[in-house]
């Protein structure tokens, strides 16, 4: 047994759940979480930088919902303004994405001259300058031939690969989605031959979304298998951990496992991303009601990794109930790092068991 | 656990904690204003907060709930949250 003791309908401090101080005591332990800890700090917000993009791809999240349809704004003096006015909110990181941020170089480069970490989430075809020092997130969806069928963009990986091989802002993210759960063998192959990073995304529908590449309960156990065969494959390229698996592999998704935080789905402005996060659109404006890092993405389905990165972190607190479950914790965290900061170094994961995430009591 | 557990003792340590676990080199805890907003005039947020809160659940012997963290806005609301929980216990 973990975690707090029931004891006639009230909660004691037992013996069972170990103090933290105990956690804390193995030296290794203590050295992940002073090297994870150092970047607390760091408060995000999201960025739609243009409502166009290179190519077009079944159940992409950005063309559901208004925001599509907001107008740009392409004024550099604009966007320097807006990111002075976030740093001053407590701004720290910036995920510049919608529709296909590489399209706007000259945006980026503002953005990352008046915030200097942050990351890009982009679909690879057009190489981001490198004086943009952001992480770049790539996104796979399979091999050239399904790129071509869901993505219609022919050679799509050979470009992409062409693009970033040696970059270090670069990570290779491969969406899981219903039907290409087997391609990631051929897929990751590719990358890792060329000594490319990659991290392991779960598509989530979009609000409406039932189509072929929607998850059910096999297909995320199929899911979660191969990503912790390909971590045990590849531990050096693969960025992810056995909890990462779980996570985000769950017949549960995140907003049930964890409670998501983000505005859409929290109305408590207290503190954290309830408090700090907005999701702005191409136009500059936001709006609290639908503010997430994935908007008009189903709730309910959401296993996005970005989602994950926020959420799952944000609930150290259930996370402390025995040593396994606080491995996996900073695991995750230092994964989440990883994948999301430049030059953070992922160490060799903790814990390889899977752990079951805490239930919320 | 803490040596002194009345209000003024209580208050003194939980600003030690916060100084000690935040890196604070600037205050002391003779400078530090107990009705200071944590989130507001010192900028902490909700990992800063956990993190507080279980180091002062192991000193105090007292469980600190999550849904309890919004209200621990100033170094006196946890002094008093944490005076209710032993006074509870005891």
């Amino acid at each position: 047994m973990t975690g707090n003791a029931i004891v006639e309908g009230k909660e004691s401090f037992d013996s069972v759940k170990p103090k933290f101080s105990d956690l804390l005591a193995a030296p290794n332990i203590r050295e992940r979480w002073e090297k994870v800890r150092r970047y607390f700090f760091l408060r995000e917000s999201t960025y739609d930088m243009t409502n166009r993009c290179n190519i077009r791809c079944d159940g992409c999240y950005y063309y559901e919902g208004d925001k599509q349809f907001a107008s740009e704004n392409l004024n550099t003096e604009d966007w320097r303004n807006l990111m002075r006015t976030e740093k001053k909110r407590g701004i720290t990181y910036v995920v510049l994405a919608g529709a296909e941020p590489s399209l706007v170089p000259e945006l980026l480069k503002v953005c990352y001259e008046e915030m200097p970490l942050g990351s890009i989430a982009t679909n690879g075809f057009k190489k981001i300058p490198e004086s943009v020092g952001y992480k770049i997130h790539i996104s796979v969806w399979g091999n050239d031939e399904t790129s071509r069928r869901v993505r219609r963009a022919k050679n799509l990986l050979k470009k992409q690969i062409e693009n970033y091989q040696g970059d270090e802002r670069a990570v290779f993210v491969y969406t899981f989605t219903r039907e290409n759960i087997d391609e990631v063998e051929e897929v990751a192959s590719e990358l890792i031959a060329d000594d490319c990073k990659l991290t392991f995304n779960v598509f989530s529908s979009p609000v409406g979304y039932n189509g072929p590449l929607r998850h059910d309960e096999t297909s995320l156990l199929r899911t979660r298998k191969k990503m912790i065969e390909l971590l045990n494959r590849y531990p050096k390229n693969v960025l992810f951990s056995v909890y990462n698996a779980v996570a985000h592999t769950h017949k549960k998704g995140l907003h049930d496992l964890y409670n998501c935080s983000y505005p859409r789905c929290n109305p408590s402005q207290d503190i954290g991303l309830g408090r700090s996060f907005r999701q702005y659109r191409t136009d500059l404006n936001w709006d609290r009601s639908v503010a997430c890092c994935v908007p008009d993405t189903d709730c309910p389905d959401c296993r996005h990794y970005a989602a994950g990165s926020a959420v799952v972190t944000a609930r150290l607190y259930r996370h402390v109930n025995d040593a396994d479950t606080f491995k996996s914790w900073l695991d995750y965290v230092d994964t989440y790092l990883a994948v999301w900061v430049m030059g953070y170094e992922k160490g060799e994961n903790l814990c390889r068991k899977i752990i079951e995430p805490p239930q919320v009591r | 656990m803490p040596e002194k557990r009345d209000m003024e003792g209580i208050i003194r340590h939980v600003t030690e904690v916060i100084i000690g676990e935040l890196k604070l080199e600037d205050i002391t805890v003779g400078t530090f204003n107990p009705d200071m907003d944590l989130v507001d005039e010192l900028g902490i947020d909700s990992m800063d907060l956990a993190t507080i809160a279980l180091v002062l659940q192991d000193e105090y012997k007292i469980t600190i709930d999550e849904d309890d963290y919004p209200k621990l806005k100033t170094v006196r609301l946890i002094a008093e949250y944490i005076e209710e929980k032993l006074t509870g216990k005891n």
